[in-house]
């Protein structure tokens, strides 16, 4: 595996492991907060780097990341409008 | 499947785990956040490390190029470019045969004469397929379609998807988004996708012959129609 996929990883793995440092330096406790960035810096690297992968693997990969996003946010939203 | 990358993602989930554990026991959620983030990151390692390696398409490519032009040069010697093509298993072996008479099983590898026409005859190696066991009375599509994505979506990244149908008593197999190198060479006599969709369901299915019907291209979906006996 050479080429787009290993960018992909290397900038998604800098982006994530910067913003758990950041996170944990300000002493951020929401949980949600760190997974959901996590997966803002996969989708950026994903846009960016745009590694051609024709799997089904990769698929269910980022439909299970965006589930994961949307579940967090709705949750954060309930949150607010409910308080 | 990249070794290195799956080693990485185990390694990376094992340590969240263990941070988790950690964070749980002293009550940190800071931890716990970079636990659940680490672990994230783990799992997107993980799934990375399966897929098909970008490397795999060139050589690819680069191989059925070879095999084809050969193969190509062969038939034209025999007179078999207009050829029939049909996996006949023979015993443990699998050979797939080009000729002209439909489907002749007293075949043996190499180029020999059957049923008034000459053919060339392939043994294909038993490999990396899993085979479709004989579920009520018969293999399902759905068991098909898996063993067709297993090889031609995952191993070889030939194409995006693979869907089967039965139509008319046929199998017909709709390879879609196929791979824009090897449909340049699909346009050829012998066409890589009949070769590896065939070779795939002849060490898959428990049927004696596989013959190929009738193949369309279109813009990015190849339709073969097989006759499987």
């Amino acid at each position: 595996m050479e080429g787009r996929v290993y960018s992909f990883l290397l900038v998604y793995t800098i982006l994530s492991v910067t913003s758990n440092i950041v996170l944990s330096l300000l002493g951020e406790s929401r949980v949600d907060l760190y997974l959901s960035l996590n997966i803002l810096a996969y989708y950026f690297s994903y846009a960016i780097i745009h590694p051609t992968i024709a799997s089904k693997r990769a698929v269910l990969l980022n439909i299970l990341l965006l589930a994961l996003f949307t579940a967090i946010v709705s949750y954060r939203v309930y949150e607010v409008l409910s308080g | 499947m990249v070794t290195k990358l799956f080693i990485l993602g185990l390694n990376v989930l094992i340590l969240s785990g263990l941070l988790g554990l950690y964070a749980l026991i002293v009550g940190s959620n800071v931890l716990l956040g970079v636990a659940s983030s680490l672990g994230l990151s783990g799992g997107v390692f993980l799934v990375y490390s399966l897929l098909p390696r970008e490397s795999t398409m060139p050589s690819l490519v680069e191989y059925t190029r070879t095999l084809l032009s050969g193969l190509t040069s062969t038939l034209e010697d025999l007179d078999l470019l207009d050829a029939n093509l049909c996996a006949v298993k023979k015993g443990a072996n699998i050979l797939l045969v080009f000729s002209k008479a439909p489907c002749p099983l007293e075949v043996d590898p190499g180029i020999g004469f059957a049923r008034g026409s000459p053919y060339l005859a392939l043994p294909v190696a038993k490999e990396f397929t899993e085979s479709i066991r004989e579920e009520s009375g018969g293999w399902t599509l759905d068991n098909v379609e898996n063993v067709l994505r297993g090889v031609l979506v995952d191993e070889l990244a030939a194409c995006k998807d693979v869907r089967a149908s039965l139509e008319g008593g046929f199998l017909r197999v709709h390879l879609i988004g196929i791979s824009q190198p090897l449909k340049e060479l699909s346009k050829y006599p012998v066409d890589p996708y009949v070769i590896y969709t065939t070779m795939a369901l002849a060490r898959a299915l428990p049927a004696k012959t596989i013959r190929l019907i009738n193949r369309s291209l279109t813009l990015d979906e190849e339709v073969l129609s097989l006759g499987v006996g």
